[in-house]
């Protein structure tokens, strides 16, 4: 079976919604700057509860943030 | 370098660690080689240890919480939970591991000495196991 990861585009939805930082993002949804840093560069998966926290903040589904893609 | 708060913090640990109980061994070894340990030299050098253990995380904690500014106040997220219970959940087959030696088969091979000895190198091993787990997950990543 092909390996699989968990990407997102955070980066993105922050750039598009005026260029909002990281620690105003995670002030948003419960957790720290460098956990939201973590999150974009693919080194922590967060819990299904922050996932949708996250796709609440920035006003979309939760398939737009994550992807569940080929590695 | 972008560190969270607790990896600071387990680095500082870690440290204090090394330095003060990879000194209080180094010196048991040595007195050891010269002619042996006594009870209160053993007592005296632990305590020792523990004086420099303390300086070392209480200086550095007022440092790293000063130098962090709000990031110290935050309590802890959903992320340095699930990497504080990888450190505790792999440290602790460490102390087993420790523990088991330690009573239950010291007791038939060693003297009393070696078995504190024994048992503080399970406790600081186990200690030092949990901090190099949770700076590599903070470094590496770590997904819960």
């Amino acid at each position: 079976m092909a390996e699989r990861r968990l990407t997102n585009h955070i980066r993105t939805l922050r750039f598009h919604a005026g260029e909002m930082t990281q620690a105003e993002l995670g002030e948003r949804i419960g957790v720290t700057r460098q956990t939201v840093a973590a999150i974009e560069q693919g080194k922590y998966s967060p819990t299904l509860e922050t996932a949708f926290r996250i796709a609440d903040v920035f006003e979309v589904t939760l398939d737009k943030v994550f992807r569940w893609s080929e590695g | 370098m972008n560190m969270a708060y607790r990896e600071k913090i387990a680095w500082l640990e870690l440290a204090g660690q090394v330095v003060a109980y990879g000194g209080f061994f180094a010196a048991v070894i040595v007195a050891e080689r010269m002619g042996g340990v006594s009870l209160l030299l053993f007592i005296g050098l632990f305590a020792a240890a523990s004086v420099i253990r303390m300086l070392i995380e209480g200086v550095g904690r007022f440092v790293i919480a000063a130098r962090s500014g709000a990031d110290a106040r935050v309590p802890a997220d959903e992320r340095d939970r699930a990497i504080a219970r990888r450190g505790a959940a792999i440290a602790y087959y460490v102390l087993m591991a420790g523990m088991i030696l330690v009573g239950l088969v010291m007791p038939f091979t060693a003297s009393g000495m070696k078995i504190v000895s024994a048992a503080l190198l399970g406790l600081v091993l186990a200690e030092l196991v949990r901090c190099s787990i949770i700076v590599s997950s903070y470094r590496r990543g770590w997904h819960g």
